[in-house]
């Protein structure tokens, strides 16, 4: 009798156990993975977004760009020293900041209270620009950009003057194409060759410990101070 | 007794291997959604910015540069006695310099012509210009040396070429170009509401239909 009470008893653990473990590890490898697996990056270039944010100058490359061949500026480094800096020389010190009003498609460049440049950009139609305050994490004279499948597919050597301030989505020079004012880009801030040379010249990247020049993205922005933001993502 | 164990012993491996299966299903997805969502809900908030008190760029409207600020075209209007307007473009350097008229001509007061904001092809081989009237706008594309085209045509019809496609949406407004020799131009239906872009070809002529709205 006692013998049977203690197969059952071993039996309803057993049962127990057949539970209960699955469940625990199910609760470890969740625990788990909310420490270590990272959510999937916002990419605007799906080719180049973790490949190549560097520096790079191709200037015998032909990019690609609406099935259509390309011819790209060519880039010469040491030309660029000799170049001066154009935008808000005269300006009144105080902090910068870039203002992009997605609703209108304009860029705003404010230094203190002047406002220093607005002009017409491109921003994403095959990806969504994100909205949010940012500031530029990383300034390149060109680089290469890349991404999308199908008709779709681009692949743009020497894109020009390019300030990133979330992941790979940045503004740049755009020479593809010339849409200034209507979204045209797959989530990055294309500008006019001219536009975006002058406020490279003029916008910070970090240094010694500071962050760069700040980015607003926003939904709409009313002048002078309004900058109005649908859950921004930073 | 050995069976029920075994048994009992791989029931828990398989249960195990599903739970974890499914864990890492839950957070590989909540992850996504996150990165998603951050992007597309609506709760507006407001951000107190700089308050500007100056433009410092000014935009000059008889003129529009290129990108790379390397061309330049122009316009310049003339009052006539008979109540006419004549205009007449002409391309430059970026700096002004090699001035070239490439086309003009006279208006009654009822039209007018204007240079678009991206007029110029990405590769500044060709521009377009505006001519706006009470029955609609048309489009011209010049050469930007003013070179004739392949029919010895001063310039390409936009508009024109359209309607003769046979396409029974009406032309709307061309946005600009889309690549170094297509414009990009929407239209409406003929109920009026938003129909289809296209883009136009230079120099075939191709008229095609896409499928996104610009």
């Amino acid at each position: 009798m006692a013998k049977r009470s203690h197969h059952r008893k071993t039996n309803s653990s057993r049962k127990t156990n057949v539970f209960l473990i699955p469940l625990l590890v199910g609760l470890a490898v969740f625990i788990l993975g909310n420490i270590f697996i990272k959510p999937r990056a916002l990419c605007a270039n799906s080719a180049t977004c973790k490949t190549d944010l560097s520096l790079k100058i191709d200037n015998n490359d032909i990019g690609i760009f609406a099935g259509r061949k390309v011819i790209p500026p060519k880039i010469d480094l040491a030309h660029d020293i000799t170049k001066p800096s154009v935008l808000g020389t005269n300006a009144p010190s105080g902090e910068k900041h870039i203002y992009i009003n997605l609703a209108t498609q304009t860029l705003y460049a404010y230094q203190g209270n002047t406002q220093i440049m607005q002009t017409p950009i491109a921003s994403g139609k095959w990806g969504r620009t994100p909205v949010g305050n940012f500031n530029i994490w990383e300034k390149l004279r060109s680089t290469r950009m890349a991404g999308g499948s199908g008709a779709d597919a681009y692949d743009l050597p020497n894109v020009p003057n390019v300030m990133y301030f979330y992941n790979d989505f940045g503004l740049h020079g755009a020479y593809w194409h010339n849409n200034f004012g209507h979204v045209m880009s797959h989530g990055c801030v294309n500008m006019r060759l001219i536009d975006a040379e002058a406020l490279f010249s003029w916008a910070e990247g970090p240094a010694s410990g500071q962050p760069g020049t700040p980015v607003s993205v926003c939904n709409e922005f009313k002048p002078p101070n309004l900058c109005v933001q649908n859950n921004p993502i930073k | 007794m050995t069976t029920i164990r075994y048994s009992l012993g791989l029931k828990t491996i398989y249960l195990s291997i599903a739970a974890a299966a499914i864990s890492l299903f839950l957070v590989i997805g909540m992850k996504n959604r996150q990165s998603q969502s951050n992007v597309v809900s609506a709760t507006p908030i407001s951000a107190d910015a700089v308050t500007p008190t100056t433009t410092l760029e000014v935009e000059v409207i008889m003129s529009q540069i290129s990108s790379d600020g390397t061309k330049k075209l122009n316009m310049k209007t003339t009052d006539n006695k008979n109540n006419s307007k004549t205009y007449t473009f002409s391309t430059s350097d970026g700096s002004g310099a090699n001035e070239q008229i490439v086309f003009s001509k006279t208006l009654d007061f009822k039209r007018t012509m204007s240079i678009p904001y991206n007029t110029w092809s990405p590769d500044n081989k060709y521009f377009f210009i505006q001519e706006h009237g009470e029955e609609g706008d048309s489009v011209m594309v010049f050469n930007a040396l003013g070179e004739l085209f392949a029919n010895q045509e001063k310039y390409l019809d936009l508009t024109g070429l359209f309607k003769q496609s046979g396409n029974k949406n009406n032309f709307s407004v061309a946005t600009g170009w889309a690549a170094q020799n297509l414009v990009i131009f929407n239209t409406t239906t003929q109920e009026n509401t938003k129909g289809p872009s296209f883009w136009f070809e230079v120099p075939s002529r191709a008229i095609i239909q896409l499928s996104t709205q610009f």
